[in-house]
Protein backbone atom coordinates (compact mmCIF):
# COMPACT_ATOMS: atom_id res chain seq x y z
CA UNK A 1 0.00 0.00 0.00
CA UNK A 2 1.73 3.09 -1.04
CA UNK A 3 1.48 6.77 0.84
CA UNK A 4 0.07 7.98 -2.41
CA UNK A 5 -2.97 5.62 -2.04
CA UNK A 6 -2.95 6.61 1.54
CA UNK A 7 -3.15 10.02 0.97
CA UNK A 8 -5.82 9.53 -1.49
CA UNK A 9 -7.92 7.99 0.81
CA UNK A 10 -7.21 10.86 3.45
CA UNK A 11 -8.26 13.40 0.65
CA UNK A 12 -11.59 10.77 0.00
CA UNK A 13 -12.35 11.00 3.52
CA UNK A 14 -12.32 15.01 3.23
CA UNK A 15 -14.87 15.26 0.29
CA UNK A 16 -11.51 16.58 -1.89
CA UNK A 17 -10.86 13.68 -3.93
CA UNK A 18 -10.97 14.93 -7.92
CA UNK A 19 -13.92 12.36 -8.98
CA UNK A 20 -11.86 10.92 -11.54
CA UNK A 21 -9.74 9.62 -8.68
CA UNK A 22 -12.29 7.74 -6.91
CA UNK A 23 -13.65 5.46 -8.79
CA UNK A 24 -9.90 3.16 -8.99
CA UNK A 25 -9.83 4.12 -5.40
CA UNK A 26 -13.44 2.89 -4.33
CA UNK A 27 -12.14 -0.46 -6.19
CA UNK A 28 -9.12 -0.96 -4.73
CA UNK A 29 -10.99 -0.27 -0.70
CA UNK A 30 -13.23 -2.67 -2.16
CA UNK A 31 -10.69 -5.48 -2.28
CA UNK A 32 -8.04 -4.19 0.39
CA UNK A 33 -8.82 -4.94 3.72
CA UNK A 34 -5.86 -3.35 5.48
CA UNK A 35 -6.95 -0.20 3.37
CA UNK A 36 -10.43 -0.16 4.59
CA UNK A 37 -8.83 -0.49 7.90
CA UNK A 38 -6.22 2.48 7.85
CA UNK A 39 -9.58 4.16 6.67
CA UNK A 40 -11.45 3.04 9.27
CA UNK A 41 -8.80 4.38 11.68
CA UNK A 42 -8.67 7.89 9.99
CA UNK A 43 -12.61 8.21 10.43
CA UNK A 44 -11.93 7.07 14.53
CA UNK A 45 -8.94 9.28 14.70
CA UNK A 46 -11.61 12.17 13.58
CA UNK A 47 -14.36 11.42 15.73
CA UNK A 48 -12.15 11.35 18.68
CA UNK A 49 -10.77 14.77 18.31
CA UNK A 50 -13.98 15.87 17.75
CA UNK A 51 -15.93 14.28 20.77
CA UNK A 52 -13.71 14.08 24.18
CA UNK A 53 -16.13 11.02 25.18
CA UNK A 54 -18.83 9.24 24.53
CA UNK A 55 -19.38 5.19 22.86
CA UNK A 56 -17.65 4.61 19.46
CA UNK A 57 -18.87 1.97 17.14
CA UNK A 58 -16.66 -1.12 17.58
CA UNK A 59 -13.78 -2.14 15.27
CA UNK A 60 -15.98 -5.22 13.23
CA UNK A 61 -19.02 -2.63 13.09
CA UNK A 62 -18.60 -2.03 9.52
CA UNK A 63 -17.68 -6.02 8.82
CA UNK A 64 -21.07 -6.79 10.21
CA UNK A 65 -22.83 -4.44 8.47
CA UNK A 66 -21.81 -5.85 5.27
CA UNK A 67 -22.41 -8.74 6.87
CA UNK A 68 -26.27 -8.47 7.22
CA UNK A 69 -26.51 -6.80 3.68
CA UNK A 70 -25.08 -9.53 2.19
CA UNK A 71 -27.62 -12.12 4.10
CA UNK A 72 -30.36 -9.77 2.93
CA UNK A 73 -29.50 -9.97 -0.39
CA UNK A 74 -29.10 -13.85 0.23
CA UNK A 75 -32.74 -13.55 1.50
CA UNK A 76 -34.61 -12.02 -1.79
CA UNK A 77 -32.43 -14.60 -4.35
CA UNK A 78 -34.14 -16.80 -6.28
CA UNK A 79 -35.06 -20.55 -5.34
CA UNK A 80 -32.86 -22.71 -6.81
CA UNK A 81 -34.85 -25.05 -8.73
CA UNK A 82 -35.26 -28.36 -7.49
CA UNK A 83 -35.94 -26.86 -4.16
CA UNK A 84 -39.55 -26.34 -3.29
CA UNK A 85 -40.34 -22.64 -2.60
CA UNK A 86 -41.48 -22.26 0.80
CA UNK A 87 -45.37 -21.87 0.65
CA UNK A 88 -46.47 -19.61 3.08
CA UNK A 89 -49.86 -19.18 2.55
CA UNK A 90 -50.40 -23.14 2.64
CA UNK A 91 -51.51 -23.27 6.41
CA UNK A 92 -54.08 -20.29 5.59
CA UNK A 93 -55.37 -21.75 3.06
CA UNK A 94 -55.56 -25.12 3.98
CA UNK A 95 -57.25 -23.79 7.67
CA UNK A 96 -59.95 -21.87 5.22
CA UNK A 97 -60.89 -24.73 3.18
CA UNK A 98 -61.47 -27.02 6.35
CA UNK A 99 -63.51 -24.48 8.22
CA UNK A 100 -65.27 -23.71 4.28
CA UNK A 101 -65.97 -27.47 4.19
CA UNK A 102 -67.42 -28.13 7.96
CA UNK A 103 -69.55 -24.87 6.92
CA UNK A 104 -70.94 -26.97 3.61
CA UNK A 105 -71.71 -30.13 6.08
CA UNK A 106 -73.29 -28.05 8.39
CA UNK A 107 -75.63 -26.76 5.33
CA UNK A 108 -76.57 -30.18 4.03
CA UNK A 109 -77.70 -31.13 7.41
CA UNK A 110 -80.27 -28.72 7.95
CA UNK A 111 -84.29 -29.28 6.86
CA UNK A 112 -85.20 -29.01 3.12
CA UNK A 113 -87.49 -26.11 4.43
CA UNK A 114 -84.32 -24.45 5.77
CA UNK A 115 -82.81 -24.89 2.18
CA UNK A 116 -86.00 -22.82 0.93
CA UNK A 117 -85.96 -20.16 3.06
CA UNK A 118 -81.96 -19.77 2.36
CA UNK A 119 -82.34 -19.48 -1.39
CA UNK A 120 -85.44 -16.69 -1.05
CA UNK A 121 -82.86 -15.30 1.42
CA UNK A 122 -79.97 -15.00 -1.11
CA UNK A 123 -82.53 -13.68 -3.61
CA UNK A 124 -83.24 -11.14 -1.50
CA UNK A 125 -79.87 -10.71 -1.08
CA UNK A 126 -79.47 -9.98 -4.37
CA UNK A 127 -81.88 -7.62 -4.79
CA UNK A 128 -81.28 -5.34 -2.59
CA UNK A 129 -77.64 -5.54 -3.69
CA UNK A 130 -79.01 -4.74 -7.20
CA UNK A 131 -81.73 -1.49 -5.19
CA UNK A 132 -78.23 -0.25 -3.64
CA UNK A 133 -76.55 0.03 -7.58
CA UNK A 134 -79.40 1.45 -8.89
CA UNK A 135 -78.92 4.50 -6.58
CA UNK A 136 -77.87 7.40 -8.24
CA UNK A 137 -74.34 7.99 -6.99
CA UNK A 138 -74.34 11.40 -4.18
CA UNK A 139 -71.38 13.41 -3.90
CA UNK A 140 -71.85 13.26 -0.24
CA UNK A 141 -71.66 9.64 1.40
CA UNK A 142 -75.04 9.94 3.08
CA UNK A 143 -77.72 9.15 1.38
CA UNK A 144 -80.97 11.66 1.03
CA UNK A 145 -83.73 10.45 3.35
CA UNK A 146 -85.71 10.56 0.02
CA UNK A 147 -83.64 7.73 -1.53
CA UNK A 148 -83.40 5.82 2.16
CA UNK A 149 -87.07 5.85 2.28
CA UNK A 150 -87.57 4.03 -1.13
CA UNK A 151 -84.83 1.04 -0.36
CA UNK A 152 -85.98 0.66 3.20
CA UNK A 153 -89.28 0.04 1.38
CA UNK A 154 -87.81 -1.94 -0.99
CA UNK A 155 -86.41 -4.11 1.70
CA UNK A 156 -89.66 -4.34 3.58
CA UNK A 157 -92.01 -5.78 0.45
CA UNK A 158 -89.28 -8.23 -0.05
CA UNK A 159 -88.57 -9.43 3.69
CA UNK A 160 -92.04 -10.42 3.74
CA UNK A 161 -91.35 -13.59 1.13
CA UNK A 162 -88.17 -14.04 3.53
CA UNK A 163 -87.77 -16.40 6.16
CA UNK A 164 -86.69 -15.55 9.78
CA UNK A 165 -82.69 -16.51 8.77
CA UNK A 166 -83.23 -14.45 5.47
CA UNK A 167 -85.22 -11.39 6.31
CA UNK A 168 -81.90 -11.21 9.40
CA UNK A 169 -79.44 -11.66 7.14
CA UNK A 170 -80.77 -8.75 4.62
CA UNK A 171 -81.56 -6.57 7.85
CA UNK A 172 -78.06 -7.26 9.15
CA UNK A 173 -76.10 -6.92 6.34
CA UNK A 174 -77.56 -3.83 4.31
CA UNK A 175 -79.38 -1.53 7.14
CA UNK A 176 -76.45 -1.89 9.66
CA UNK A 177 -74.35 -0.19 7.25
CA UNK A 178 -76.27 2.89 6.69
CA UNK A 179 -78.23 4.76 9.88
CA UNK A 180 -80.07 6.69 7.68
CA UNK A 181 -81.65 3.55 6.45
CA UNK A 182 -82.36 2.47 10.00
CA UNK A 183 -84.10 5.64 10.64
CA UNK A 184 -86.53 5.44 7.33
CA UNK A 185 -87.12 1.96 7.77
CA UNK A 186 -88.30 2.50 11.61
CA UNK A 187 -90.30 5.35 10.16
CA UNK A 188 -91.67 3.02 7.61
CA UNK A 189 -92.88 0.35 10.01
CA UNK A 190 -94.51 3.29 11.92
CA UNK A 191 -96.55 4.04 9.37
CA UNK A 192 -99.80 2.95 9.04
CA UNK B 1 -20.27 -6.20 -7.60
CA UNK B 2 -23.39 -7.39 -6.95
CA UNK B 3 -26.86 -5.19 -8.49
CA UNK B 4 -28.43 -4.08 -5.25
CA UNK B 5 -31.54 -6.11 -4.78
CA UNK B 6 -34.75 -5.31 -2.86
CA UNK B 7 -35.39 -2.08 -3.51
CA UNK B 8 -37.68 -0.23 -2.72
CA UNK B 9 -38.06 -1.61 0.78
CA UNK B 10 -40.88 -3.64 1.07
CA UNK B 11 -41.35 -2.55 4.70
CA UNK B 12 -43.94 -0.22 5.07
CA UNK B 13 -42.97 1.27 8.41
CA UNK B 14 -39.77 2.31 7.24
CA UNK B 15 -39.29 6.32 6.56
CA UNK B 16 -36.64 7.01 4.40
CA UNK B 17 -38.60 9.63 2.78
CA UNK B 18 -35.88 12.22 2.02
CA UNK B 19 -36.04 15.43 3.22
CA UNK B 20 -35.64 18.69 0.99
CA UNK B 21 -32.85 20.86 2.50
CA UNK B 22 -34.89 24.52 3.16
CA UNK B 23 -32.61 26.65 1.04
CA UNK B 24 -30.39 25.26 -1.71
CA UNK B 25 -26.87 25.78 -0.69
CA UNK B 26 -23.38 24.85 -2.26
CA UNK B 27 -22.93 21.37 -1.06
CA UNK B 28 -19.59 20.89 1.18
CA UNK B 29 -16.88 18.73 -0.40
CA UNK B 30 -18.11 15.98 1.83
CA UNK B 31 -21.30 16.05 0.94
CA UNK B 32 -20.33 16.10 -3.06
CA UNK B 33 -18.39 13.07 -1.92
CA UNK B 34 -21.09 11.72 -0.70
CA UNK B 35 -23.21 11.94 -3.27
CA UNK B 36 -20.60 10.53 -5.61
CA UNK B 37 -20.44 7.07 -3.44
CA UNK B 38 -23.97 7.09 -3.23
CA UNK B 39 -24.07 7.26 -6.84
CA UNK B 40 -22.01 4.14 -7.27
CA UNK B 41 -23.49 2.28 -4.60
CA UNK B 42 -26.58 2.47 -6.55
CA UNK B 43 -24.59 1.25 -9.48
CA UNK B 44 -23.65 -1.81 -7.47
CA UNK B 45 -20.44 -0.68 -6.19
CA UNK B 46 -20.84 -2.03 -2.64
CA UNK B 47 -17.21 -1.01 -1.75
CA UNK B 48 -18.97 2.40 -2.27
CA UNK B 49 -21.35 1.65 0.37
CA UNK B 50 -18.95 -0.10 2.88
CA UNK B 51 -16.86 3.58 2.13
CA UNK B 52 -19.93 5.28 3.58
CA UNK B 53 -20.71 3.38 6.73
CA UNK B 54 -16.69 3.71 8.07
CA UNK B 55 -17.46 6.75 7.51
CA UNK B 56 -20.76 7.16 9.47
CA UNK B 57 -20.69 4.39 12.24
CA UNK B 58 -19.51 6.50 14.72
CA UNK B 59 -21.24 9.49 14.36
CA UNK B 60 -24.54 6.94 13.84
CA UNK B 61 -23.89 4.46 17.02
CA UNK B 62 -23.37 7.48 19.13
CA UNK B 63 -26.46 9.30 18.00
CA UNK B 64 -28.61 6.26 18.60
CA UNK B 65 -26.95 5.60 21.86
CA UNK B 66 -28.13 9.24 22.87
CA UNK B 67 -31.71 8.44 21.43
CA UNK B 68 -31.95 5.18 23.54
CA UNK B 69 -30.22 6.00 26.58
CA UNK B 70 -29.03 2.81 26.52
CA UNK B 71 -25.59 1.91 24.47
CA UNK B 72 -26.23 -1.96 24.90
CA UNK B 73 -28.20 -1.86 22.45
CA UNK B 74 -27.09 0.83 20.29
CA UNK B 75 -24.77 -1.14 17.46
CA UNK B 76 -27.63 -3.29 16.75
CA UNK B 77 -29.89 -0.50 16.48
CA UNK B 78 -26.96 1.24 14.14
CA UNK B 79 -26.67 -1.60 12.07
CA UNK B 80 -30.12 -2.23 11.43
CA UNK B 81 -30.27 1.69 9.97
CA UNK B 82 -27.48 1.30 8.16
CA UNK B 83 -28.76 -1.85 6.30
CA UNK B 84 -32.39 0.28 5.92
CA UNK B 85 -30.09 2.65 3.97
CA UNK B 86 -28.50 -0.11 2.04
CA UNK B 87 -32.27 -1.03 0.86
CA UNK B 88 -33.83 2.41 0.77
CA UNK B 89 -30.50 3.95 -1.17
CA UNK B 90 -32.22 3.57 -5.00
CA UNK B 91 -34.65 6.19 -3.32
CA UNK B 92 -32.20 8.65 -2.04
CA UNK B 93 -32.05 11.59 -5.45
CA UNK B 94 -29.76 13.56 -3.44
CA UNK B 95 -32.13 16.56 -2.47
CA UNK B 96 -30.48 15.78 0.77
CA UNK B 97 -27.21 15.58 2.45
CA UNK B 98 -26.45 11.79 2.59
CA UNK B 99 -26.10 12.10 6.26
CA UNK B 100 -29.32 14.12 6.68
CA UNK B 101 -31.18 11.42 4.98
CA UNK B 102 -29.42 8.53 6.86
CA UNK B 103 -29.37 10.29 10.69
CA UNK B 104 -33.49 10.94 9.47
CA UNK B 105 -33.43 6.81 9.29
CA UNK B 106 -31.08 6.01 12.41
CA UNK B 107 -33.66 8.14 14.39
CA UNK B 108 -36.74 6.35 13.39
CA UNK B 109 -35.15 3.14 13.72
CA UNK B 110 -34.08 4.11 17.23
CA UNK B 111 -37.65 5.22 17.67
CA UNK B 112 -39.11 1.86 16.47
CA UNK B 113 -36.80 0.03 18.92
CA UNK B 114 -37.64 1.99 21.66
CA UNK B 115 -41.42 1.33 21.25
CA UNK B 116 -40.94 -2.23 21.09
CA UNK B 117 -38.46 -1.73 24.06
CA UNK B 118 -41.79 -0.69 25.64
CA UNK B 119 -43.98 -3.22 24.46
CA UNK B 120 -41.03 -6.24 25.67
CA UNK B 121 -42.20 -7.84 28.83
CA UNK B 122 -39.99 -7.03 31.79
CA UNK B 123 -38.92 -10.50 33.02
CA UNK B 124 -38.67 -11.29 28.85
CA UNK B 125 -35.10 -12.83 29.15
CA UNK B 126 -36.31 -15.61 31.85
CA UNK B 127 -37.79 -16.65 28.76
CA UNK B 128 -35.31 -16.55 26.16
CA UNK B 129 -33.41 -19.87 25.48
CA UNK B 130 -29.67 -20.68 25.86
CA UNK B 131 -29.11 -19.78 22.54
CA UNK B 132 -30.43 -16.55 22.91
CA UNK B 133 -29.01 -15.72 26.43
CA UNK B 134 -25.68 -16.61 24.88
CA UNK B 135 -26.78 -13.65 22.04
CA UNK B 136 -27.06 -11.45 24.68
CA UNK B 137 -24.20 -11.91 26.29
CA UNK B 138 -22.30 -11.45 23.28
CA UNK B 139 -24.52 -8.06 22.50
CA UNK B 140 -23.35 -6.53 25.75
CA UNK B 141 -19.69 -7.32 25.15
CA UNK B 142 -18.81 -5.23 22.25
CA UNK B 143 -21.24 -2.36 23.37
CA UNK B 144 -20.71 -0.55 26.55
CA UNK B 145 -19.53 -3.11 28.65
CA UNK B 146 -17.12 -1.71 31.25
CA UNK B 147 -14.14 -2.61 28.48
CA UNK B 148 -15.31 -1.19 25.69
CA UNK B 149 -15.40 1.76 27.73
CA UNK B 150 -12.53 1.44 28.83
CA UNK B 151 -11.15 0.96 25.12
CA UNK B 152 -12.79 4.06 24.03
CA UNK B 153 -11.13 6.41 26.88
CA UNK B 154 -8.03 5.02 25.23
CA UNK B 155 -8.70 5.81 21.77
CA UNK B 156 -9.96 9.27 22.93
CA UNK B 157 -6.72 9.42 24.92
CA UNK B 158 -4.38 8.14 22.29
CA UNK B 159 -5.84 10.28 19.44
CA UNK B 160 -5.32 13.63 21.21
CA UNK B 161 -2.20 12.45 23.10
CA UNK B 162 -0.82 11.91 19.50
CA UNK B 163 -2.07 15.27 18.12
CA UNK B 164 -0.13 17.28 20.95
CA UNK B 165 3.08 15.28 19.99
CA UNK B 166 2.25 16.55 16.04
CA UNK B 167 4.62 18.81 14.72
CA UNK B 168 3.34 22.78 14.67
CA UNK B 169 2.16 22.61 10.87
CA UNK B 170 0.49 19.31 10.64
CA UNK B 171 -0.92 19.62 13.82
CA UNK B 172 -3.09 23.08 12.95
CA UNK B 173 -3.54 21.12 9.52
CA UNK B 174 -5.75 18.32 11.30
CA UNK B 175 -7.00 20.66 13.40
CA UNK B 176 -8.18 23.27 11.11
CA UNK B 177 -10.01 20.20 9.26
CA UNK B 178 -11.14 17.64 11.60
CA UNK B 179 -12.56 20.42 14.59
CA UNK B 180 -13.30 23.43 13.00
CA UNK B 181 -13.97 21.51 9.53
CA UNK B 182 -12.57 23.66 6.75
CA UNK B 183 -12.21 22.99 3.36
CA UNK B 184 -8.57 21.93 2.20
CA UNK B 185 -8.71 25.71 0.06
CA UNK B 186 -9.51 27.57 3.67
CA UNK B 187 -6.82 25.82 5.61
CA UNK B 188 -4.58 26.46 2.66
CA UNK B 189 -5.43 30.54 2.95
CA UNK B 190 -5.17 30.31 6.55
CA UNK B 191 -2.20 28.78 6.38
CA UNK B 192 -0.57 30.58 3.93
CA UNK B 193 0.21 27.19 1.65
CA UNK B 194 -0.93 25.76 -1.44
CA UNK B 195 -3.45 23.47 -1.12
CA UNK B 196 -1.45 20.34 -2.22
CA UNK B 197 0.57 20.99 0.71
CA UNK B 198 -2.71 21.23 3.07
CA UNK B 199 -3.66 17.49 1.53
CA UNK B 200 0.13 16.10 2.30
CA UNK B 201 -0.40 17.35 5.92
CA UNK B 202 -3.21 16.37 6.94
CA UNK B 203 -2.31 13.03 5.65
CA UNK B 204 0.68 12.91 7.16
CA UNK B 205 -0.97 14.28 10.58
CA UNK B 206 -3.45 11.07 9.58
CA UNK B 207 -0.68 8.67 9.41
CA UNK B 208 1.22 9.40 12.59
CA UNK B 209 -1.77 9.33 14.61
CA UNK B 210 -2.54 5.69 12.97
CA UNK B 211 0.71 4.37 14.00
CA UNK B 212 0.04 5.17 17.72
CA UNK B 213 -3.82 3.80 17.34
CA UNK B 214 -3.07 0.09 15.63
CA UNK B 215 -1.39 -1.08 19.09
CA UNK B 216 -4.70 -0.61 20.58
CA UNK B 217 -6.97 -2.04 17.48
CA UNK B 218 -4.64 -4.48 16.45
Amino acid sequence: MTDRIREQMSALLDGELPGDEMGLLVRRLERDEQLRRAFGNYVLAGEALRSPSGPLASARFAAKVSAAIDAGTVEVAPVRPGRPAPVRWARPAIATAVAASAAVVAVLLVKPAMQETAVVAGGAVQQAQRALASLPIIAESSPTPAHSQRLAGYLMAHSQFAGAIGRRNVWSSVLASDPGITRASYEFAETP
Amino acid sequence: MKPMANFPPSDGSMQTQEPRDAEPRPASGVEQSDLELVRRAQRGERGAFDLLVLRYQHKVVKLVARLLRDPTEAEDVAQEAFVKAYRALASFRGDSAFYTWLYRIAVNTARNAMASRQRRPLDYEADLSETEQSAVASRMSHSDTPEATALSDEIHATVNRAVAELPEDLRTAIILREIEGLSYEEIAAAMDCPVGTVRSRIFRAREAIDRNLKPLLD
